[in-house]
């Protein structure tokens, strides 16, 4: 997978072509329990960015010293590890970020989308192309939370990140669990039908949890 | 065999490395953690109670087998008040709560110090509309009902479960307050 692709276009595949939740359909878990305000969506698409980011430089530095049979093992221990680092930072000198996002820190450890880029890119490129796909991959993962948060506080809560847009809850079940699973996929139907229509595109059909 | 060395070399090394960078940045962190939990506990209690001149640690008492303490808010070396911290069992985790209550063992004033409930249910007792529900309720006022009203605690559409708890957490330390600096007092009567 060595390829001649420039930066934007590595960066242009995270968010549209292989968005990770709209056309890859991976880390779906943190898109239906996160999404219920645009405030949550944004911090952790932050976190999610970072995390991304520096798992894939540390990956791609070390690609060719980790031994190919432990490989797995090797890149969940340095997911970890930068989670961690953040956790303990956050937690020490952002309290007011770490107050709104302290719950969904520690769960970044598990989120699929970012041992499948170590797996599937950084393990096989050099550090620059690594950093632009986390890059990419962190942003799509960020605009995918944005919107499907958008559509869930605007119609479940009545309200945008926090302050009220209307005096009542137009549809209380957009933010219960079941409410996400009708956003993530009436959005990604929606996405599928855009490139249809006017990309030529063949739609996705992802499979991941 | 060889093989098999390799690899555990291979783990051991990354397995140790990232151990060390988490170590070293934990040390680095925790005290600093440590002190701005503190900072602000000690904020919240004097937003709690801003007329007091001084919030002296009065006991220690268990809501839910958890550790917590209880305060006298004084001026002028009279109490204008009392504070306890009491925990709250919500739908996913223990609710903090610090309360306030006058002399007359009204509650004042609640906060909300930490609490795991879910993102955009749950969280919505930290709103200044649901704590201000508490203000100037009696013990026997603080039952959660799910009609209109200011007589009694109104819960929160579709959080009922974390407005149950808050309440029982409010109303435990209320009775607990009660005990400390009155009970004793009514039995003498």
């Amino acid at each position: 997978m060595q390829s001649n692709k420039s930066y934007l276009q590595i960066v242009k595949n995270g968010i549209f072509a292989e968005n990770p939740i709209f056309r890859v359909a991976l880390s779906l878990c943190p898109a239906v329990a996160v999404t219920s305000g645009v405030k949550n969506g944004f911090l952790m698409g932050i976190a999610v960015l970072f995390v991304q980011v520096m798992a894939n430089v540390t990956v791609s530095v070390v690609r060719k010293f980790i031994h190919p049979r432990v490989r797995i093992p090797s890149y969940m221990f340095i997911i970890a590890t930068w989670v961690t680092v953040i956790d303990l930072v956050m937690a020490a000198f952002a309290r007011d970020v770490y107050k709104q996002m302290g719950l969904y820190i520690q769960l970044i450890v598990a989120f699929a989308i970012i041992l499948s880029r170590a797996e599937l890119f950084a393990s096989k490129n050099k550090v620059t192309p690594s950093f632009f796909d986390g890059l990419g991959m962190g942003i799509g993962f960020l605009f995918a939370l944005v919107v499907i948060s958008f559509f869930r506080e605007l119609l479940g809560k009545g309200s945008l990140w926090g302050m009220p847009i209307v005096d009542f809850k137009p549809l209380l079940i957009m933010i219960l669990p079941t409410g996400g699973f009708f956003a993530v996929g009436l959005l990604m139907g929606l996405f599928n039908w855009i490139d249809i229509r006017f990309f030529g595109g063949g739609g996705a059909s992802g499979g991941g949890h | 065999m060889k093989e098999m060395f390799k690899i555990t070399i291979s783990l051991v090394i990354i397995f140790v490395a990232a151990g060390i960078i988490m170590a070293s940045v934990f040390a680095k962190t925790s005290p600093i953690k440590a002190a701005a939990e503190k900072r602000e506990k000690e904020e919240a209690l004097k937003r709690l109670m801003p007329e007091a001149e001084a919030i002296k640690e009065a006991g220690k008492w268990e809501p839910f087998g958890k550790h917590a303490e209880y305060y006298d808010g004084i001026k002028d070396g009279k109490a204008v008040g009392y504070i306890a911290s009491t925990y709250g069992k919500g739908y996913s985790s223990y609710i903090s709560i610090l309360v306030a209550v006058n002399p007359a063992l009204k509650v004042k004033k609640i906060s909300i110090l930490g609490h795991g409930e879910t993102p955009g249910l749950g969280d919505e007792i930290e709103q200044e509309y649901f704590l201000k529900r508490f203000e100037g309720k009696s013990l026997d006022q603080l039952v959660v009902v799910k009609v209109e009203g200011t007589d009694k605690i109104q819960a929160i559409s579709g959080a009922t479960i974390s407005s149950r708890a808050v309440t029982n957490g409010v109303k435990e330390a209320v009775k607990l307050l009660k005990e400390k600096y009155q009970g004793g007092q009514v039995a003498e009567q």
